[in-house]
């Protein structure tokens, strides 16, 4: 841990602003049925700390990919991704990762999933147990410690997914349209939770979605993707005060602005092929 | 028709389905006790009272218990090595791609041996006694045990690993709390096919040659006409198999209560 940290800080005294750093990237999948199917191309990105960044895009453009790239879960085709300095290569354990569906473990109970990214190495047993409470407090999960994923409701699961996440303190998030399924008020109550947990930690958060009005909501900076081969098409700044309210954000000044920019560019990219597949 | 399901017709149909089945069970064993000796010989099909006579007088004297033992050991000592030996197998090689494409014809060709016609050879190689039997059931404990947990290791979602890799979960840890969970339905489905077949293991290796064994017994019954020794051996046999799986079933649900505990919690968000 002591050597990572100190690549970390080497790195960060050499590029000082970027924690992650896209360079060039493409990915390209072997199937055996089609050839190879290209899933993105030449993506440059660079994510500052504590920056909250969506990338939107419609269904299948490889957004999705991008984040499992970052995460190390499969390895570039060209290019690098630098994470603090150093180039992804393997399982990166210096992100948290919220998938789609919650992908709680199912065997483990709420406080169990919750508390176990803290290595006893970092965490002292008293520590643990502090984090977890806390964490599962700001969840408002209180009274559900000893509970099952296969008991909790859509909602309460997809909390426990994103406090996992968080609980082991890595500095960035990759959140995978995690608010997918879920329907319109719970979004709106998690997005809004989410965005005050995010206000007291500051971790970077790179978040996946294909709804532009969460895009905008939450985003410092929106990301925009086309469709396959996917390539970045902007990059959009959000002007929009914070704290942000989720629930009247479209009176929020600067939100027409950002959102008219936004679905200027995509309803180019609605013409382009239907969405077929998933991201 | 429409049809409305009250709790009386669920209640009154339980006790016609249980008064039926008991009707079937009761009269297959008196129309067994009346058919012996009037319309079939006794030596061909024994009578229920006489096998309940034999199994009384074999415990009593004690014959039966010494056979009983002496199959038990072969199954304590080779069904536990055989599934774990199998589970062992399997786990790795899901776990290394390398392993699997080197040894998965190999362990194919081997399991398309019909493996009770190894027997005669254990009896070579490990002689008459115990050792024997105890690697007919390891061999029929094995293969099913591994082939479940190699489907468990194929058919598990590999998130969750990617995902306890990300919170820096690995080794003993990985193994243990992610992947045995993880891929436990098939494990236990391994295990719990594997029971009847570890006794017929332990039971075909006692018919090709022993001196004693609940298979030896029933083979030495069956030679000199003693029919209902036939049937108390068999149904040994069956109560073995019942407190294997029941156990098993125990330790199963035990293991799989988060699979169980599906009591959803009706609350917003």
């Amino acid at each position: 841990m002591a050597d990572l940290a100190h690549e970390a800080q080497q790195s960060r005294q050499t590029q000082p602003d970027v924690v992650i750093k896209v360079q060039n990237v493409s990915k390209i999948f072997h199937t055996p049925s089609q050839a190879n199917l290209s899933a993105l191309t030449d993506i440059e990105l660079d994510i500052r700390p504590g920056e909250f960044v969506t990338v939107v895009g419609p269904s299948g453009c490889g957004k999705s990919t991008l984040l499992k790239l970052i995460a190390g879960f499969s390895p570039v085709s060209a290019g690098r991704i630098l994470f603090q300095g150093d180039e992804v290569q393997g399982i990166n354990t210096r992100v948290g990762y919220v998938p789609q569906e919650s992908k709680l473990f199912p065997w483990l109970t709420v406080e169990e999933n919750v508390g176990f990214g803290l290595s006893p190495k970092r965490f002292s047993k008293a520590d643990r147990e502090r984090q977890v409470d806390y964490f599962i407090k700001l969840a408002g999960l209180s009274g559900f410690e000893k509970y099952y994923p296969a008991q909790l409701s859509g909602g309460m699961g997809k909390r426990a997914s994103i406090i996992r996440a968080l609980a082991y303190e890595p500095p960035v998030i990759l959140m995978d349209e995690p608010f997918g399924p879920l329907d319109a008020q719970t979004r709106m109550v998690l997005q809004d939770e989410l965005l005050k947990i995010w206000e007291q930690k500051r971790q970077t958060i790179v978040f996946v979605t294909h709804d532009l009005v969460e895009a905008v909501a939450l985003a410092d900076r929106v990301v925009v993707m086309t469709h396959r081969p996917g390539k970045i098409k902007d990059v959009i700044k959000i002007n929009m005060a914070r704290p942000r309210d989720i629930f009247e954000i479209h009176r929020q000044e600067g939100f027409d602005d950002a959102y008219g920019r936004l679905w200027e560019i995509f309803r180019h990219e609605l013409h382009i092929g239907r969405p077929s597949e998933h991201s | 028709m429409p049809t409305t399901t009250t709790s009386k017709s669920i209640f009154s149909r339980t006790i016609t389905v249980t008064l039926i089945r008991s009707a079937i069970v009761v009269g297959f064993f008196l129309a067994w006790e009346f058919a012996s000796g009037r319309w079939i010989e006794p030596f061909l099909i024994s009578s229920p009272s006489r096998i309940f006579t034999s199994l009384f007088n074999g415990f009593y004297s004690g014959d039966l218990l010494q056979h009983t033992w002496v199959t038990f050991q072969e199954i304590a000592i080779g069904f536990p090595v055989g599934a774990i030996a199998g589970i062992g197998l399997g786990y790795s090689f899901g776990r290394s791609r390398l392993l699997a494409e080197i040894f998965e014809p190999i362990i194919i060709a081997l399991n398309g041996i019909p493996r009770t016609a190894l027997a005669p050879l254990f009896i070579v190689w490990l002689g008459i006694g115990l050792w024997s039997k105890v690697g007919v059931v390891f061999l029929l404990t094995f293969f099913l045990n591994f082939f479940n947990t190699y489907t468990g290791m194929r058919q598990m979602d590999h998130e969750y690993v990617d995902l306890a890799g990300l919170m820096g979960v690995k080794g003993w840890k990985l193994t243990f709390k992610v992947i045995f969970p993880a891929i436990s339905p098939y494990v236990f489905t391994g295990i719990r096919t594997s029971i009847p077949f570890a006794v017929i293991g332990a039971i075909v290796g006692e018919f090709v040659a022993a001196t004693e064994g609940v298979g030896f017994f029933i083979r030495m019954s069956a030679g000199i006409f003693k029919t209902a020794d036939v049937f108390v051996g068999i149904i040994v046999l069956m109560i073995m198999v019942i407190i294997m799986d029941r156990i098993a079933e125990m330790v199963e649900r035990r293991a799989l209560r988060w699979q169980t505990q599906t009591e959803h919690i009706q609350i917003q968000a």
